[in-house]
């Protein structure tokens, strides 16, 4: 009697201990997903179930693309709304960003594909610039023109990306891209240089193709 | 009696620790962020002592987060930012040049025809210094640009503080 008592007991005990465990995982996630909804649209990465490189978890896939309004090179204002009705590809990157050097002539070659198809690029540069110093501003929109022009870029390229970062997710890493179907909704996005099919897979997707 | 309570307690002492366990490694996997810590980290030393007014070299240990590069202070490309080590104008200790590792050469898988030259791991600066007599608690700086292998972060300047005792 004594010992089935004990042996009760400490499944009892046993049964307890995981029901703690996972009241306290189920926290934890909660918790989690409270700070990355508070934290704007900060993405994550997740193991690929293929074992292949982790793959970018945007909170703002499916959501309606952040609107902006920047500056391209000239000073024109440019904002996203105007581009309603075309699939477009949002490419936030840097001069100093080795591996958006990589992937722009994709950008440009895949850009010149779709384009009859209603799809546009909009390169949104991250280099730091100094609006308070108009020396520095004339040499930092300088360099990104140096850029523009030897990578030969056609399309869009504005300027300040830090103003629209928050939105979209913080931009703590680059290459990142959206892409934005023709209703202005984030169907994809990508973080970090992959390939240029996983950019094309994205496009189509924007497209609706 | 006496084995059956022995089973007992360690089943409970198995089971904490998987409970445990199970909690700490959901808890893990739940959010990889793609936000990192710190790249670049200064090591030591905290405190020198040097001969007052006349040029000492100084190593400076520094340590990159695991899986991430920095360009080295000669970036094989003008656009890349290259790591760079200063010390304040103006402070009773002054930088008199810095000599920098030579980096490694690297490519990133999916391009190998693009080559980097970076630094990974842990590193030295052998800074050359002149200090004025006295103690001086200098906030030295390291420039530098990190990135993963498929992906960069912005630049970063971090602080490096170190004691300069000038004899």
């Amino acid at each position: 009697m004594k010992r089935n008592t004990l042996v009760i007991t400490a499944v009892l005990f046993i049964l307890a201990i995981f029901a703690w465990a996972g009241w306290a995982n189920y926290e934890y996630r909660k918790q989690a997903a409270e700070r990355l909804a508070a934290s704007a649209a900060q993405g994550v990465l997740v193991p690929d179930a293929a074992g292949g490189a982790p793959q970018y978890i945007s909170p703002l896939k499916g959501k309606p693309a952040p609107a902006f309004a920047l500056e391209d090179l000239s000073g024109k204002k440019v904002s996203l709304a105007s581009y309603k009705g075309k699939a477009v590809l949002i490419n936030f990157w840097a001069t100093w960003c080795a591996p958006c050097k990589i992937e722009t002539p994709w950008l440009i070659e895949l850009r010149n594909q779709y384009a009859a198809q209603g799809f546009e690029i909009l390169g949104i540069s991250a280099d730091d610039i100094d609006r308070g110093d108009p020396q520095k501003l004339s040499d930092e929109k300088k360099e990104i023109a140096r850029f523009v022009e030897q990578m030969h870029m056609p399309y869009p390229v504005l300027i300040d990306g830090d103003a629209v970062s928050k939105p979209y997710g913080g931009l703590d890493e680059l290459p990142t891209s959206f892409f934005v179907d023709r209703k202005g909704t984030v169907v994809a996005a990508q973080l970090g240089l992959t390939s240029k099919n996983d950019i094309e897979a994205n496009i189509k997707k924007a497209l609706g193709n | 009696m006496f084995e059956m309570k022995t089973k007992i307690r360690v089943a409970i002492a198995v089971t904490f620790g998987m409970a445990f366990l199970l909690a700490q490694g959901q808890a893990d996997s739940a959010g990889r962020s793609i936000l990192k810590g710190a790249a670049v980290e200064y090591l030591f030393p905290e405190q020198v002592t040097v001969a007052a007014g006349k040029p000492s070299t100084v190593a400076l240990h520094f340590r990159i987060a695991p899986g991430l590069h920095i360009n080295s202070h000669t970036p094989r490309e003008d656009y890349l930012i290259p790591t760079t080590f200063s010390i304040p104008e103006g402070a009773e200790v002054r930088l008199d040049g810095t000599s920098y590792p030579a980096g490694t050469e690297i490519t990133l898988p999916i391009d190998p025809s693009t080559k980097l030259s970076v630094y990974t791991g842990e590193f030295i600066l052998q800074a050359r210094i002149v200090a004025a007599p006295g103690n001086h608690l200098v906030e030295a700086k390291l420039r530098f640009q990190a990135c993963d292998k498929s992906a960069c972060m912005p630049p970063k300047t971090i602080p490096v503080a170190i004691d300069v005792i000038g004899k």
